[in-house]
């Protein structure tokens, strides 16, 4: 930016002092130089301690956990990441100057997997996600079977979970989101401060008495239970969320279907709805993700565990595996990650639009 | 023009659309918050049985609980430290910094700190404990006696510094968020005007971008701080509150008192200043961040 300012300031003045602007040009170029260069080299040291932890997770998954080995290849994967990462930025960089910039990304892409086929590959095993298709990952017959719950099972409790959560706070948030941005009725600015309050109320202080609540309900140790006690703890940010978006829509549409002859009911689910389409996503995907990851209350109202939940199974691996086998709770650990990374990337720029209390987020 | 007749005036029912949000509310919010406000005058115990009424658990918060002091001098070094280094500062070098680079570059530095956020609370934790694991192979292990020091149990000798690390590493990622789209808000006539004037790099992040932030900062600041005071999943997970007490947060000490000693009225009569707590941080909220827009009126209600 600086540079171009100079230039375009250049013809004006040029015949007089065309050596002062030269200077200026090249102090303003190193200025943003080093700028630039201080900056990355800032992200670059605080972004390592965050970025090394699931590297090696994901690396630890996929080797064997001798630990000789482990560190060998712990080392060589980080010292493969930083060639990674130092082309990257070049890349980025020299991004417009470059006549094919895919075709360069290609190059880096494929040095990084000649590096990995070089180095890793010998030491790379699948062996630790033999749970998958394996319970009896001791490899000693059938007694020692019992002691590997199924991750299947796990899977499917806390897929199942986090789908009704979804299900229920959407269906139930929508209608209500809608009323609060659109009905003008008596108490409609007080239930918007009781929701705002609930909304910032310390929900994990009341695991006590959901817990003592649940057991005289009968509901305690099942999945139904805790399913409604979450959506009822996400339904007033649900709500606000939505409220906002139903906000933004125009009050035109809805008054020309209106006009039209739809009834009001029938202007909410075929014309204002269909407006909100993103933040519907963007609520259901936040909802469904809490659901999948959610560990304090599923502990706590789930005394048994005779249903574990990803969670609880990652927990359980984590803890219970006396002889402590890293390769394979990382790879639990990656199965558990990688829906979430997934469903994040494809609703990514739903999720960004999210605005709560009148900022963005 | 002879068959047009008009409908009869059907006005919409908004009770038909809350209902189901009221009643899921009634019975799985507020309703607790009644037992708990009930329970807190009772004697249960282990076997969630109410015995008597008492004021009991009051009088042993105020004068017989020998943990509290220290459980409530913690919870203010977490939450302090934890805020204003993580929370609030990295997180406003975060915005600042990485919209000050190429935009490309920018999105992936700010990805990577989404990822702490989006991992599973579990796994988060975990990831944390194999770092802090005091064996040679632990993360941190490795990389201290590459530098030749000698190994470090941070679990157990700094349990508070690793809590409010963990926890900040992925509080930033929150204010680094919202102060982007207010750096990005920023009319760009200002940096120009600032860069014409012979402002240098350094001079447009300070005197531009910054004074920018303050007023998104005051809101992250109480909002945060009210997260940080009432959350404990990650200190569960990675120290468990111990060893000992050392690591317990006020809002930990409630979970722990209810559920490890089956103390359950005296949690409930603990988590009532919790949420007394909470509800005075939103009011101040209210007061200081505008709400006006979140509670305005609907534009026109003739149907």
């Amino acid at each position: 930016m600086a540079l171009a300012n100079t230039n375009t300031s250049m013809p004006l003045s040029a015949p007089v002092a065309s050596d002062d602007w030269a200077r200026l040009e090249r102090r303003g170029a190193l200025n943003r130089a080093g700028f630039l260069s201080a900056i990355i080299i800032f992200l670059t040291i605080v972004s390592v301690p965050v970025l090394l932890p699931y590297l090696w997770l994901l690396v630890k998954s996929l080797t064997s956990s001798d630990s000789e080995v482990s560190r060998l290849v712990l080392w060589r994967s980080t010292a493969i990441a930083a060639v990674a990462y130092l082309g990257a930025i070049a890349l980025a960089f020299l991004a417009d100057r470059l006549r094919k910039p895919a075709l360069s990304w290609a190059a880096l892409g494929i040095v990084v997997v000649i590096l990995v086929a070089i180095f890793l590959a010998p030491y790379l095993t699948f062996d630790n996600y033999r749970f998958l298709w394996n319970r009896d990952i001791e490899g000693t017959g059938t007694t020692r079977m019992d002691l590997m719950p199924s991750i299947w099972a796990a899977l499917g409790s806390s897929l199942a979970f986090a789908i009704a959560q979804t299900l229920i706070v959407t269906l139930v948030a929508t209608p209500a989101a809608y009323a609060l941005s659109r009905f003008a009725f008596a108490g409609r600015e007080n239930f918007l401060r009781g929701l705002l309050l609930l909304h910032a109320f310390p929900a994990l202080a009341l695991t006590v008495a959901i817990f003592i609540q649940l057991h005289y309900m009968g509901l305690l140790n099942s999945l139904t239970g805790v399913v409604l006690v979450m959506s009822a703890l996400e339904l007033p940010f649900a709500i606000f969320v939505l409220k906002g978006f139903f906000d933004n829509v125009p009050w035109d549409i809805e008054m020309s279907a209106v006009t039209d002859g739809a009834t009001r009911s029938q202007a909410f689910r075929m014309v204002v709805l269909p407006q909100v389409r993103g933040g519907l996503i963007a609520v259901a995907t936040f909802t469904f993700l809490r659901g999948w990851e959610e560990y304090v209350f599923v502990q706590t109202l789930l005394i048994d565990k005779s249903q574990m939940t990803m969670s609880l199974y990652l927990f359980f691996v984590a803890q219970d595996n006396m002889g402590a086998d890293y390769g394979m709770i990382a790879a639990v650990g990656v199965v558990y990650l990688l829906p979430v990374l997934i469903l994040y990337t494809f609703t990514q720029k739903y999720i960004t639009q999210m605005s709560f209390g009148g900022i963005k987020g | 023009m002879s068959n047009f007749q008009i409908r009869p005036h059907r006005p919409a029912r908004p009770l038909l659309y809350l209902a189901p949000a009221i009643a899921l509310l009634a019975v799985f919010f507020l309703a607790p918050i009644v037992v708990n406000a009930v329970i807190a005058f009772t004697d249960m115990g282990a076997n969630l049985r109410v015995g008597e009424f008492t004021f009991k658990n009051f009088e042993r918060i105020v004068q017989r609980d020998a943990r509290l002091p220290m459980v409530l001098l913690t919870t203010l070094i977490y939450v302090t430290a934890t805020l204003f280094i993580f929370n609030v500062g990295l997180g406003a070098l975060l915005a600042m910094t990485s919209t000050a680079i190429p935009e490309r570059l920018g999105n992936f530095f700010r990805g990577l700190w989404l990822l702490p956020r989006m991992s599973p609370a579990v796994l988060y934790g975990i990831l944390w404990i194999w770092i802090a694991d005091p064996s040679p192979s632990g993360l941190l292990n490795q990389v201290t006696g590459a530098l030749g020091l000698p190994p470090i149990n941070l679990r157990n000798d700094f349990p508070l510094f690793l809590v409010i690390l963990a926890n900040g590493v992925v509080g930033a990622s929150f204010a680094m968020v919202i102060l982007t789209s207010s750096v990005r808000s920023i009319p760009s006539h200002l940096t120009n005007a600032a860069r014409v004037d012979g402002a240098s790099e350094w001079g447009v992040l300070r005197h531009v971008v910054a004074p920018a932030l303050s007023q998104p900062i005051r809101f992250i600041t109480i909002y945060q701080a009210l997260s940080l005071m009432t959350t404990y999943e990650y200190i569960l997970l990675i120290t468990g509150g111990g060893p000992v007490y050392d690591s317990t947060p006020y809002a930990l000490y409630i979970y722990r008192r209810a559920f490890e000693n089956g103390a359950y009225a005296y949690g409930a009569a603990l988590a009532l200043g919790l949420m007394v707590i909470g509800v005075a941080f939103t009011l101040l909220q209210w007061r200081i961040t505008n709400m006006r827009s979140t509670f305005a009126a609907p534009k026109i209600e003739v149907l």
